[in-house]
């Protein structure tokens, strides 16, 4: 048994990556249905939607996120587009990142088709704006002046869903979904300077990042990274305004089983590793 | 699903294989791949660049719109492309001195507003924090947490006696920080995977609805 423990720590890393690749296609292809929960975080920004009345004051997505992280963001713009247009709340649209304008326009496109809602009078999408932290601040002085048109080329002061909206004061919730520093850029210049409500949609990698600003309440609510996309879908899909697909949901066994696995793994590698440690010590005093 | 549809999903199917192809070894297609990705981003990147960037904030407002102040900002970004000179290099510090000038004078302020001021005011012990058991906990965690790590970074005085005890406790906040971040690093990266592999499945095989 020792023997094979002290073997178990200096595997082939490619038996390794069999296992994983088991832990990831086996449920997925047989799924377990493990139980999702809310986390408050969570929680809190599906709550403050939830609480905007309807056909009112949009809700802001900033689409920061790319092809390369669209595993863990594109639920997450999918989950919370769902819930705000079961609800009839506005939505307006726009991206700091050069390569998401097409991944936010599918979103808006798909979600509004499920649920019937119109261009330029349910949601806008502005696109891209060159700039980042530039971009936010003037949104705060001049959200039309920023973006004198709209995605698609016609002009902001034209579109009726944006008549009443000047700035983030007629804007009740900010959600940028995102895997870069633009996270915290939208918490410093609309949050702090502008006294904006943010909650971030992120990347797990960038939550551990965050969790002070969750701390201080300058972050309202956060989603992190798939597990956050899940929650979203689990609560939108309770409170009964969605049956769509699940996908990050769908992607939560995968990602259970294979942490146990990985735990597995760690566990084996350091007993492994304490015993091979503890022979060589023997060996040394002999 | 369309023919060119069909088409585009059998090339990205085969181009992830090629991909994860590596995690056995270093392979032909796994390079053909790479390069593959490597080229295509480079030139995909700079034509978003442009489209998105100097044609609307640049092309539109002197040709379209004759408004010519926006040839000032133009020259000033041309000169980054002074680096290439030998002679001409040091104009290059002309738009660097005005982007690090303005990029701070636009972040110093709220910076240190939100992430010094407020994280400071966040980790004080306020009255309501005493109603509450749990919350005075968690602050009790909070502050315990900052005063250990910042002692574990003071280097003035020798860690001994009740610094190096501080200091230590500080060390434990530190490795437990480290541990979350790195958990959640593993599940991104699981995350990104299993995006992957849905994909495979789903929209290629069409195993999985």
């Amino acid at each position: 048994m020792k023997e094979l423990l002290v073997k178990l720590g200096q595997v082939d890393r490619r038996y390794i990556f069999l296992f994983i690749a088991a832990a990831v296609v086996l449920p997925l292809l047989f799924p377990l249905n493990f139980p999702t929960r809310a986390t408050p975080h969570t929680r809190a920004v599906f709550d403050i939607i939830d609480q905007i009345p309807p056909d009112n004051n949009p809700i802001l997505i900033s689409f920061d996120y790319g092809p390369s992280i669209m595993p863990e963001c594109h639920p997450m713009a999918y989950a919370i587009l769902r819930h705000a247009f079961a609800r009839r709340v506005k939505v307006v649209g726009l991206t700091l990142a050069n390569d998401a304008a097409g991944l936010a326009e599918e979103a808006f496109r798909n979600v509004a088709r499920e649920y019937g809602r119109e261009y330029g009078k349910d949601y806008v999408f502005l696109g891209y704006k060159a700039g980042g932290s530039a971009v936010i601040l003037s949104i705060g002085e001049d959200l039309k002046k920023t973006f004198p048109r709209d995605f698609y080329g016609k002009p902001t002061a034209e579109i009726p869903m944006l008549a009443e909206v000047h700035n983030y004061n007629q804007i009740p919730l900010i959600i940028p979904l995102t895997g870069s520093a633009t996270a915290t850029f939208w918490i410093i210049y609309a949050g702090t300077r502008y006294r904006a409500r943010v909650a971030d949609g992120v990347t797990a990698v960038m939550a551990a990042e965050l969790y002070p600003y969750l701390q201080t309440k300058q972050l309202s609510g956060m989603l992190a990274g798939l597990k956050g996309a899940a929650e979203y879908e689990h609560l939108v899909e309770e409170a009964g305004y969605s049956r769509g697909a699940r996908r990050a949901s769908r992607g939560m066994d995968a990602l259970s089983t294979m942490h146990l696995v990985i735990i597995g793994f760690i566990i084996l590698g350091n007993i492994g590793f304490f015993l091979s440690r503890r022979d060589a010590k023997k060996g040394e005093s002999r | 699903m369309t023919i060119p549809d069909t088409l585009w999903t059998w090339i990205a199917a085969l181009l992830t294989l090629a991909i994860l192809s590596f995690l056995y070894k270093d392979n032909p297609f796994y390079k053909f791949a790479e390069h593959l990705f490597v080229g295509i981003s480079a030139g995909y990147w700079v034509i978003l660049e442009y489209n998105n960037s100097v044609f609307p904030n640049l092309i539109v407002p002197i040709f379209k719109e004759h408004n010519y102040w926006f040839i000032i900002p133009g020259l000033l970004g041309l000169l980054f492309f002074a680096r290439f000179i030998p002679k001409l290099g040091f104009l290059i510090f002309i738009p660097i001195a005005f982007y690090i000038g303005g990029y701070a004078g636009l972040a110093i302020g709220p910076s240190l507003q939100a992430r010094l001021l407020k994280q400071l005011q966040g980790s004080m012990l306020a009255p309501p924090d005493f109603a509450d058991p749990g919350l005075l906990v968690n602050k009790l965690l909070v502050l315990t947490g900052i005063l250990g790590t910042m002692l574990y970074f003071y280097f003035s005085k020798e860690h001994k006696g009740v610094l190096k005890a501080v200091s230590n406790i500080g060390i434990w906040f530190i490795m437990v920080g480290f541990g979350a971040a790195f958990g959640y690093t593993v599940m991104a990266r699981a995350s990104l995977l299993i995006g992957r592999i849905q994909f495979l499945l789903m929209d290629w095989l069409h195993l999985i609805r």
